[in-house]
């Protein structure tokens, strides 16, 4: 298996108050084939910015140093701003949390996604592109997808929103995906069918894919392999079939405080956090 | 068991042509916990919104601990029943320290001492009362969702009407929410209304849950129907196959 990425010893750091530098991503390295991969941890472990950095979208004042950031032989740290644009969004493509703030409000729906298409192909017509753009609303299972190409943002549920983005970044067909959180605004069973969506193009196209979740549970059910990053560190590396074999106390203590349909009713034990983990 | 606190009865909301809620029926007791679950759009945000007064476009009958929305003002309301929404990070003033925000509706209802009790509602939901100094930004998700919820109980209500409340956290700050909410119903008798889209939460939740479809209810089960499985709805199933 080909690696399509490869990091090595990643560090992201910011400026702090006091004028030094405080490392939010610390060491990361993995590597990415044609599978699946989960990326697991809190908000501020440094999952979504490890993902950034990977894209080329980090802020401007973060201080990033890899000893290795490469995508398909690609030398991403010495890749010149003009091949990484051309890059993003064609090879690459990102599917944010909240489709409220990705998605241009004063845009129709179909304006957004054959705007996505045009930019990517030139030559297609508009009469195409609005024929592709359509198809792929249907395939992201959006009922009357001529009716929801019409609409605004403002009009759309959560669910169709994200749909809507997810369909934008699908009707590239990118080798890799980033998905930042993409189902955490849906409802369980949108969610389910935007997880086989997702599944099935991945598997089909053999791209390959980044799941960066703090729902460790879901991320096992679609991943092949996960990560459990915490305070900017990888603190385990597993198979998703292996999750309950996990043996670093954090990952347990994520485990265990998830309630379940027919779990205890007893106060949730909260995860003790250890400063020896960091 | 104790009397009906909230009383819902062919509840319908529309939007211009489009109904959001088409004849809603249900009833909560005192010091229960009720769970609404169901897809996005299936209007179980608009009910919570309808009780509250939120909406006032409706038509058939709310009952709030034997109060009317409709005719009730909104000062008798809000001591009544409080509304804890999703995203701690949009439903807090981002200019305003955290005490200002719990006090302000003890200030505008004429409650004496909101300084103190400003303090006292801090330390029952877990936070120290320095943290009345400090501004939202300053505060973890978790930390700025424990002050909605102080806020809430600012006018001491009966209800709390709690509306995704742990959906824009992470799993283990879910947890403590969830601990947290449950320490204060038992303390303070209050009455919850829980809306969320994931079973296991309202499973752990509550009591009792209506599952909501396409604006309509689809069913009202017990805990102990939806953890046996006695299920009549393809629908519940489908839902609960998902989680």
């Amino acid at each position: 298996m080909s690696k399509l990425v490869d990091i090595e010893n990643l560090r992201i750091a910011f400026r702090t108050d006091e004028g030094g530098w405080k490392e939010a991503v610390r060491g990361v390295s993995f590597s990415l084939g044609r599978e699946k991969l989960g990326i697991v941890g809190e908000s501020g472990s440094g999952k979504s910015l490890t993902g950034r950095a990977l894209l080329g979208v980090l802020p401007s004042y973060a201080k990033m140093s890899a000893d290795k950031l490469s995508f398909d032989g690609i030398d991403l740290t010495s890749a010149s701003p003009r091949l990484r644009r051309s890059l993003r969004g064609g090879r690459m493509g990102m599917i944010l949390q909240d489709p409220k703030f990705s998605l241009n409000p004063v845009m129709r729906v179909d304006e957004q996604i054959i705007e996505a298409i045009r930019i990517g192909d030139r030559r297609m017509s508009r009469r195409d592109a609005t024929k592709r753009a359509i198809e792929t609303l249907e395939q992201v299972h959006i009922r009357e997808p001529a009716r929801v190409a019409s609409l605004y943002p403002n009009e759309l549920s959560g669910g169709m929103g994200q749909r809507v983005m997810i369909a934008m970044m699908l009707v590239r067909e990118p080798d890799l995906l980033i998905a930042d959180e993409p189902t955490s605004a849906l409802d369980v069973t949108v969610r389910t069918q935007v997880m086989s969506i997702l599944d099935e193009l991945v598997t089909r196209r053999g791209m390959g894919l980044i799941f960066i979740s703090h729902d460790l549970k879901l991320v096992s059910k679609f991943c092949d392999r996960v990560i459990v990053m915490y305070a900017g560190r990888i603190v385990e590396t597993i198979a998703a079939d292996r999750l309950h074999e996990a043996t670093h106390p954090y990952t347990q203590g994520l485990l265990s405080c998830m309630p379940t349909v027919d779990g205890p009713l007893e106060p949730l034990p909260i995860l003790q956090r250890e400063a020896s983990w960091a | 068991m104790s009397e009906t606190m909230i009383g819902v009865d062919n509840l319908t909301v529309r939007y211009g042509d489009n109904s959001v809620v088409k004849n809603c029926s249900f009833a909560v007791h005192e010091g229960e916990s009720f769970g609404l679950v169901g897809e996005s759009g299936s209007g179980k945000s608009t009910i919570l919104r309808a009780i509250v007064g939120l909406v006032s476009d409706w038509s058939g009958s709310i009952t709030v601990a034997g109060l009317d929305p409709h005719k009730t003002g909104r000062k008798q309301l809000a001591r009544t029943v409080q509304m804890v929404f999703q995203d701690p990070y949009a439903s807090l003033h981002p200019r305003y320290v955290i005490g200002h925000q719990i006090a302000e509706p003890m200030i505008i209802n004429r409650i004496d001492n909101p300084q103190r009790r400003t303090a006292e509602l801090l330390d029952l939901i877990g936070l120290p009362a320095a943290f009345q100094f400090r501004y939202p930004h300053e505060l973890s998700g978790g930390q700025r969702q424990r002050v909605a919820i102080a806020r809430a109980l600012a006018l001491s209500p009966r209800i709390l009407l709690l509306d995704e409340p742990t959906s824009a956290l992470d799993v283990s700050i879910q947890a403590e929410i969830l601990n947290l909410l449950n320490r204060l119903r038992q303390e303070l008798n209050l009455t919850f209304i829980i809306v969320s889209h994931d079973l296991a939460v309202v499973s752990y939740m509550c009591e009792r849950l209506m599952v909501m479809r396409n604006a309509e209810t689809v069913e009202i089960l017990t805990r102990n129907q939806l953890r046996s499985g006695d299920i009549s709805s393809a629908y519940t199933r489908s839902l609960l196959a998902a989680a």
